[in-house]
């Protein structure tokens, strides 16, 4: 291999960095210039101020899971155990029986998806015929005490919104 | 031997099995013809035409493969592009009105139309109109539900209720779009064997009420064994599965093809047996009413056994070939007399001229066998003095009444060695729960003298120690089923000849010449 080689010339041989305070305050100047500045004006800092300031998520974004709903209230998923099948991480639990809201036959009695279980991958989203099962609640962090707090049921599913609108949605490629 | 015949497949010579249709003779050799309408079991009706193939002998372009004998030298065609067009279209066809709503049907995994579209078709749909809506979720009778819309109207069922039950329920009324699969108004589907349609069902139209949701056909371990509804011994698939953080459960039985025992079918009451093998069944060992670990009821029998002054041995007609042996041989160690006294067992009149028998123990024909008396005055006899009654899984509250059963006990103190939970354990000083037979291996004879094996299908989360495990416990000698099957060839004329770890899957018949037959 026969590449460009660039000699590097060799700073801090002179006597007046050799002196080694004269830098280091230098460099403490810049830091308390900083510091001093942030403190006076915090408007201007790179950081953001999470928690209390939440960062943008796009509509691609796989964040906690929710089911979706028919215009008219009722749940889409049938049950039909798709994202079970697909789920690599094996955190979807669901027992199916006799649909009662009036649409086709099936729908699920328990769902449960076991968070902390959970790797988050989407492949439940993408297996879904029905589109009832989503990653877009922009949820990123989900906290709990206990374990039994990180499995959510079917109603904890179904009663959290989107955070996006449907056009987003669609746009970020579902 | 059968006769065979060669013939060539897409230019391929073959040989295959003379006197057979296509469909079965290259079926046989792994060359699938798609069908929907052709059972081996209820013939040829060629109205799916899914299984046209071409022949180069001069004969019409397409044949239905169904009604096509296998002939010596004919050439036939499965690959032509004009065959694959057939089986495209008519795919087409069936699935014009189809409500592919596979996310909610029972069938979906194990669905001919599925599985054909996938090989056969691929192809979107290019309907615009509405597809005709018809019934859904009809109640047919026997657990049978059906849905009009996902029928493809091969008859399979109607054949059935035809040729093989005779009753004749169901039929297709009218014609075109207006063709549905229905019953008589007011007369459901009305015979033993009525889930059989389920199974026979290539599509979703027919489904199992009892097994309605309850899971997706490809969660499902499905494990070969035998049905022990009653003394036929039909073949079956237990079909299982363990879902996260539960027990290993059953969730149907299927019958398995076992031409010289129960061919492709099972009667109900033997399909839902499979829930004796799930409820009710005895966990914890008990001793004297109270819960008790395994290791001090086992010491309780020992020590029972060894107290007793006059020990009776009574064996459940549904045990195993292996395990009768070995309690016989733990009776006679422990000189007990021996009974296999179960008539509550048998339902006299029950049985038809099909699968259904009168007796409901899976392997009356072993006492027999064994040299084992199940007659009531047998039992009393050795009663007579008798202290002590070790029942192995033999459920007496079956064949004595409840006053009889208490009499009894008054004097003779009852260990029951049982796989579920009944009247008798209740009523037993000292309960040892066993594996049942789903949880077990063995050997077992059916009414007409097959004898056939079974292998374990479900493993429970805790299982449950086998009879002769136990009975090892207790003092027997026999510590496995090689160890009995060892004794039984020693012991017993008939079976000297025959290797009992390796059973053929069809059975062998315990007659001379088919014993001399195996062995040859």
């Amino acid at each position: 291999m026969s590449g460009k080689v660039k000699i590097m010339e060799r700073k801090g041989k002179d006597l007046y960095e050799r002196l080694y305070l004269v830098e280091v305050f230098k460099g403490m100047a810049v830091t308390f210039g900083h510091f001093i500045s942030n403190f006076l004006d915090n408007s201007k800092l790179y950081v953001r101020h999470y928690p209390e300031q939440k960062p943008e998520i796009t509509a691609r974004w796989r964040g906690r899971h929710r089911l979706t709903k028919h215009e008219d209230g009722t749940m889409k998923c049938v049950a039909c155990f798709m994202c079970q099948t697909n789920c690599p991480a094996k955190c979807i639990m669901i027992e199916a029986g006799e649909r009662v809201d009036g649409r086709t036959e099936k729908m699920p009695v328990r769902f449960d998806i076991d968070l902390l279980e959970c790797i988050y991958c989407g492949y439940c989203v993408e297996a879904c015929p029905m589109d009832a099962i989503r990653m877009d609640t922009g949820i990123f962090a989900v906290t709990g005490s206990d374990r039994q707090s990180f499995v959510m049921g079917l109603d904890a599913l179904l009663a959290t919104p989107g955070a996006f609108t449907e056009e987003e949605y669609k746009k970020g490629g579902a | 031997m059968a006769e065979k015949v060669k013939l060539f497949v897409n230019g391929q010579e073959v040989e295959v099995e003379a006197g057979k249709n296509l469909i079965d003779a290259f079926g046989a050799i792994g060359i699938e013809i798609p069908h929907l309408c052709y059972h081996p079991a209820l013939g040829a009706d060629g109205n799916c035409r899914m299984c046209l193939v071409g022949i180069e002998d001069g004969r019409p372009p397409l044949v239905p493969a169904c009604k096509t004998k296998v002939a010596e030298g004919m050439k036939v065609q499965l690959d032509a592009e004009k065959i694959k067009k057939i089986q495209r279209d008519i795919m087409e066809l069936e699935l014009i009105n189809h409500p592919i709503d596979c996310p909610i049907c029972d069938q979906a995994g194990e669905c001919k139309l599925q599985d054909y579209y996938m090989k056969y078709d691929g192809q979107p749909s290019r309907m615009t109109v509405k597809p005709v809506l018809k019934a859904k979720k009809m109640d047919f009778g026997c657990g049978v539900v059906h849905d009009q819309e996902r029928c493809v109207l091969c008859a399979r069922c109607v054949r059935f209720t035809r040729l093989i039950t005779k009753t004749g329920e169901l039929g297709i009324v009218n014609r075109t779009d207006a063709a549905r699969v229905n019953i008589f108004p007011g007369r459901p589907l009305n015979n033993r064997y009525a889930l059989n349609v389920v199974d026979l069902c290539p599509v979703g139209a027919m489904t199992s009420r009892d097994f309605r949701f309850k899971q997706r056909a490809w969660f499902l371990t499905k494990s070969p064994s035998i049905c022990h509804g009653c003394s036929k011994g039909c073949n079956i698939f237990i079909d299982h599965n363990r879902e996260k953080y539960k027990d290993d459960v059953i969730y149907r039985y299927r019958p398995r093809l076992n031409e010289k025992v129960n061919g492709y079918f099972m009667c109900d009451e033997g399909r839902m047996t499979y829930k004796l093998e799930n409820d009710n069944r005895l966990g914890t060992p008990r001793v004297n009413g109270r819960e008790a670990g395994f290791d001090e009821a086992i010491e309780s029998v020992r020590r029972a056994v060894s107290e007793a002054k006059k020990a009776v041995v009574l064996i459940s007609p549904n045990a195993s070939l292996e395990q009768m042996f070995a309690a016989q041989q733990f009776a006679a160690a422990i000189n007990a007399p021996v009974s296999g006294y179960s008539d509550g067992y048998v339902k006299a009149g029950d049985g038809d001229d099909f699968l259904i028998k009168d007796d409901k123990s899976a392997n009356r024909a072993s006492f027999a066998l064994l040299g084992i008396d199940d007659s009531k005055t047998a039992f009393e006899a050795a009663l007579n003095g008798a202290d002590l009654l070790l029942s192995f899984d033999n459920d007496l509250s079956r064949s004595l009444s409840g006053d009889a059963l208490t009499q009894l006990l008054a004097d003779t103190k009852l260990i029951m060695v049982a796989s579920s939970q009944t009247d008798c354990v209740a009523k037993a000083a000292v309960a040892v729960p066993v594996a049942s037979y789903s949880e077990d291996a063995g050997s077992l004879v059916n009414c007409d003298g097959r004898l056939q094996s079974y292998e374990v299908a479900v493993v429970k989360n805790q299982p449950a120690k086998s009879l002769i495990e136990v009975l090892h416990l207790c003092g027997g000698e026999i510590k496995s089923n090689q160890e009995a099957r060892a004794g039984l060839q020693a012991a017993v004329a008939v079976l000297k000849d025959i290797d009992l770890e390796q059973i053929p899957a069809e059975g062998i018949a315990l007659t001379e010449s088919e014993v001399a037959h195996v062995a040859a």
